[in-house]
C-alpha cells in the first residue's frame, strides 16, 4: 500500500516538475481581463483566469511613460488571488503605506490595481481585511524585514533622482 | 519649556508632515535620524518609508527607531561603496546587496564592470539571495553577466533561477547553470550586450 501511495507521489511530482511552456502573450491577455470592468464572460473564464493569475502573482510591466519631471515611470499592475478576502489594499513604499491610497478592485477573487512607479526598489505587501499581512507571492520577498510581517520587493530600472 | 517643545513639534511636522502617523517620541526620534541624514547628504525618502511601513505594520516606536538608524547607517555604507554619484534607487539597492551578504569589494567591482544605473544589477543580486541562492554564488554570477548584459536579461535571469528552484533544483547549481548559459550568449559577437532567454530544463 505503501508502496502503491510512492508511486502516485512520484508520478505527481515529475508531472510537477515537467517544463511549463507559457504564451507570451499570456500576461498581458490575463491582465486585460482583470482591468476590464463587468466582463460578460468573467464567470465563465473565470477558473482559467484565477490559475494564470495565481501563476503570474503580482507585477506586470505595462506601460512606460515620462513625467513633467522628466522622471521615466512605468505603470505596474499588482495581482492578488484572494476569493476570501472582503477587502485588499496594496500598501507600500511608493505610497506611504498607506492602506487608503491603493485599494484593489476585485473580479470574481482576483484583486488587483495599478501604480505608476518611478526607478527603484520598493517594498510593499497586501493588507488583507484591514489587518492581515501578505507577501506577493508571486515577487522576490524582503528578506529584511524587521517588523516581522511579510514583504515583497519590486524593482524598476532606468535612471532615478 | 512647554512652548519650546511645542514649537519643536510644530517644526517637525512641518518638515515631515507625514511623520505625523508616528506617536511623538518616535517621531522626535525618527526626525532626529532623517535630519543628520539629509546633513550628511543621504537620501531621506527611504528612512521616511521604513517609518511608514513601521507605524502601518503597528511596530514599537522603538523598533521603528532602530530600523531607520540602521537603514540610515547602510545607506552610508551603500554610498561608499557605490560612490557619491550613485541614484537614491542606486542606493537602497546597494543597501538590499550589502545586507543580503555582498561585500563592499563585490560592489565595487560591479561599479567597475557596468555602466550606471546599478539599480537593477544589486536588487538582481540581493533578489537571489532571498531565493536561497548563496551570497558568494549571487555575486559571482551578477558579475559575470553585468559586463554585457540588459537590465532586462538581469531580471530574466533571475527568474529563470527562482523557476529552476522553484522546480527542485539546488540555487547555487541553478545560479551555475544559467549563467553559464547566459555568459555563453553574452560573449557572442553578433549579438552584443544581450543575455539568452534561458532555455527551460
Amino acid at each position: 500500500m505503501f508502496e502503491h501511495d510512492d508511486d502516485i507521489v512520484e508520478r505527481m511530482i515529475r508531472q510537477l516538475r515537467r517544463p511549463v511552456s507559457l504564451d507570451p502573450g499570456l500576461a498581458a491577455r490575463v491582465m486585460g481581463e482583470i482591468a476590464a470592468p463587468a466582463h460578460p464572460g468573467i464567470g465563465r473564464t473565470w477558473p482559467w483566469l484565477a490559475a494564470a493569475a495565481a501563476v503570474l502573482g503580482a507585477v506586470v510591466i505595462a506601460h512606460p511613460w515620462t513625467r513633467g519631471s522628466g522622471t521615466s515611470t512605468a505603470a505596474f499592475q499588482f495581482v492578488l488571488v484572494a476569493p476570501q478576502a472582503a477587502s485588499v489594499s496594496l500598501v507600500g513604499d511608493f505610497n506611504d503605506w498607506d492602506p487608503a491610497r491603493s485599494p484593489m478592485r476585485t473580479a470574481q477573487g482576483v484583486w488587483a490595481t495599478v501604480v505608476p512607479l518611478a526607478p527603484g526598489r520598493y517594498r510593499y505587501a497586501f493588507l488583507v481585511n484591514g489587518v492581515e499581512w501578505r507577501a506577493d507571492p508571486g515577487a522576490p520577498a524582503a528578506k529584511d524585514d524587521e517588523f516581522d510581517t511579510p514583504s515583497s520587493v519590486v524593482t524598476v530600472g532606468g535612471r532615478g533622482s | 519649556m512647554i512652548v519650546a517643545a511645542l514649537l519643536l513639534a510644530v517644526q517637525v511636522i512641518a518638515q515631515n508632515p507625514r511623520l505625523e502617523r508616528l506617536d511623538p517620541d518616535t517621531r522626535s526620534a525618527v526626525t532626529i535620524v532623517v535630519d543628520s541624514a539629509r546633513g550628511a547628504g543621504l537620501p531621506v525618502e527611504p528612512l521616511i518609508q521604513r517609518a511608514l511601513e513601521g507605524t502601518s505594520k503597528g511596530a514599537a516606536g522603538a523598533r521603528i527607531v532602530a530600523a531607520v538608524r540602521r537603514l540610515a547607517a547602510d545607506l552610508g555604507a551603500a554610498r561608499v561603496a557605490l560612490g557619491t554619484g550613485a541614484s537614491t534607487p542606486e542606493l537602497e539597492a546597494g543597501v538590499a546587496a550589502l545586507r543580503a551578504g555582498a561585500t563592499p569589494q563585490v560592489i565595487a567591482h560591479l561599479r567597475d564592470v557596468r555602466r550606471p544605473p546599478l539599480t537593477i544589477a544589486l536588487s538582481v543580486l540581493a533578489d537571489l539571495v532571498a531565493s536561497g541562492v548563496p551570497a558568494d554564488s549571487a555575486a559571482t554570477a551578477v558579475l559575470a553577466l553585468a559586463p554585457k548584459a540588459r537590465d532586462a536579461d538581469l531580471v530574466e535571469f533571475r527568474r529563470a533561477v527562482e523557476h529552476d528552484i522553484a522546480l527542485g533544483a539546488p540555487p547555487g547549481a541553478a545560479t551555475s547553470v544559467r549563467v553559464n548559459a547566459g555568459a555563453d550568449f553574452a560573449n557572442s559577437p553578433s549579438s552584443p550586450g544581450t543575455v539568452p532567454r534561458p532555455r527551460r530544463p
